[in-house]
């Protein structure tokens, strides 16, 4: 539990001194201050959970101090001690938002009892917003994963439509060329600008089909075929083979499995897929000299596979989006932004998570969370 | 080398007009007879009247779906080769196809040398087949002899 933090605000420097000394031996260790200024001088450079000050001050006084705490740190509690004479400045304070007053002269208990009194408010107030937070951002999840699978379906059904006017235009840009292929340049006059434009349309139909193909393969069933996987060697394998397709980047690449036993039950083809779909996204974020980091970790039931590369890093309003169907940064034709959607959704075949965190110019994480022991592995048995 | 090549009998049936137009078409001027058919029923009719060696079956059309025309040509006749055509989406089918005695499959849309070499692969297959079957025919005739 932290600890609780207060601060003591009295122009009597007897009476703060006395009161610190006491609630020292009761295990507080309070900061002190002489004057409002003081304490605001405090505030601005410690973390102090509740003040205790008194009303009546020169300078400025107990209430004004009040004011200027609510407004600059709203989480702060204020406790105020009034004089026994004054019994509305008290009232006054608690209209303003101070937790509570006590009356001069004071009684260490009592003291005890509210500043007690007022740590609880502000855990409660604390467990209340980070409940809210976690409930907000479990909204948000829900919205996005309903969002992308409707994305999928959608996008799946326009591929399939496509892929037939694309056969198509495929088998009769293909017989032109044939046609032509018979001819020759003394009887059609423009016969290569023929060639070239039927060329072109060839390659736009082979580019569209690639998407198609992409598209329909992240929605369909995949049948997967579970084993155990040992992870060093498979994970050494992988980074070969990346390292293999990528001659022309000077990348390096580092494996750290000290924190796994190194086994772990899934598909190995979907997660090679998986991987190299991100080691391919990092090393396009790297532009020529640069490393990727795969750090493996064995938490409880799950296994998490982390990929940090220092590449160029995702703009911050990017992130949420980069998990969805045709989010690309690069250029038409050079990345179908298919890749991450894709990814994303093998990982959720394989009952696992990705989550990315990143900054721009500071390269990008990639967590990767799956079960150790996929739950399907005894039905799929069971099954074949 | 001017070697004349029987051609294939080729039956293309989709729904998709324009996409039987053309792929005739081509199949046509590569040097096989083709006939077309443009739903399921359509198949059916045209195998019982015609002598056909291949048949190019797209999987998914309105009304009979391929799977089952597919188990139908296989049934009525069991020579004739059949070449799926099929969407990305639905490998299990290309799957089930052939354990149902599809040749092959093709991903739409398809490669035509690689459809070309199916086709070669499908028209092989029937041809070795036809032969056994003679064969077989020839032993039993001469085994039958023998006994007179």
């Amino acid at each position: 539990m932290d600890a609780i933090k207060t601060l003591l605000v009295d122009d009597e420097k007897s009476f703060i001194e006395t009161i610190e000394k006491r609630l020292k031996k009761r295990g507080f260790a309070p900061y002190l201050a002489e004057s409002g200024k003081k304490c605001l001088e405090i505030l601005k450079d410690s973390t102090i959970h509740i003040v205790v000050s008194d009303v009546k001050m020169p300078g400025i006084g107990g209430i004004d101090l009040l004011k200027k705490i609510k407004q600059d740190y709203p989480a702060i509690e204020v406790i105020l001690l009034t004089g026994h004479a004054n019994p509305n400045d008290g009232v006054e304070g608690i209209k303003q938002g101070a937790f509570d007053y006590l009356t001069k002269p004071i009684e260490l208990e009592h003291l005890i009892g509210k500043i007690n009194q007022a740590w609880d408010k502000i855990q409660r107030i604390k467990e209340k917003k980070e409940e809210e937070a976690f409930r907000e951002r479990m909204k948000k999840q829900l919205i996005a994963n309903e969002r992308l699978a409707s994305l999928g379906t959608l996008s799946a059904g326009v591929a399939h439509e496509i892929n037939n006017p694309l056969a198509i235009i495929k088998e009769s840009a293909g017989w032109m060329n044939t046609i032509i292929s018979g001819m020759n340049l003394s009887t059609v006059p423009r016969l290569n600008d023929l060639k070239t434009a039927i060329d072109k349309i060839e390659k736009s139909v082979e580019r569209a089909r690639r998407i198609t193909h992409q598209l329909l393969s992240s929605v369909k069933k995949q049948d997967t075929a579970l084993s155990e996987i040992r992870l060093n060697e498979f994970l050494q394998e992988t980074i070969h083979l990346v390292k293999r397709s990528l001659p022309e980047k000077n990348i390096k690449m580092s494996l750290d499995t000290r924190h796994t036993d190194g086994i772990l039950w899934t598909d190995p083809y979907q997660l090679r897929q998986i991987l190299i779909n991100l080691f391919t996204n990092s090393a396009r974020a790297i532009s020529n000299e640069g490393w990727i980091d795969l750090t493996v970790a064995d938490t409880g039931d799950l296994v998490s596979i982390s990929l940090k590369d220092n590449g160029e890093g995702i703009a911050y309003e990017n992130l949420e989006k980069i998990f969805e169907p045709f989010f690309t940064t690069r250029a038409p034709g050079e990345g179908t932004g298919l890749g991450l959607f894709i990814t994303r959704g093998i990982v959720e075949k394989l009952g696992g998570k990705i989550e990315v965190e990143s900054q721009v110019g500071e390269g990008a994480l990639f967590t990767l969370v799956l079960p150790k022991f996929n739950k399907n592995c005894d039905t799929q048995k069971g099954r074949n | 080398m001017g070697k004349i090549r029987i051609p294939t009998r080729v039956l293309v049936v989709d729904d998709e007009k324009d996409f039987v137009e053309i792929l005739s078409n081509r199949l046509e001027e590569a040097g096989e007879t083709v006939s077309s058919a443009n739903s399921g029923q359509e198949c059916l009719k045209v195998l019982d009247e015609k002598t056909i060696d291949v048949v190019i079956l797209d999987i998914k059309m309105p009304g009979m779906d391929g799977m089952d025309v597919l188990k139908e040509i296989k049934k009525r006749h069991p020579l004739v080769e059949v070449i799926m055509l099929t969407g990305h989406g639905s490998t299990e089918t290309a799957v089930d196809g052939m354990k149902a005695g599809a040749f092959d499959y093709l991903l739409k849309p398809a490669d035509f040398s690689e459809l070309t070499k199916k086709l070669v692969g499908a028209r092989k297959r029937k041809d070795d087949q036809e032969e056994r079957i003679r064969q077989a025919e020839v032993k039993l005739l001469l085994r039958k002899g023998g006994n007179i």
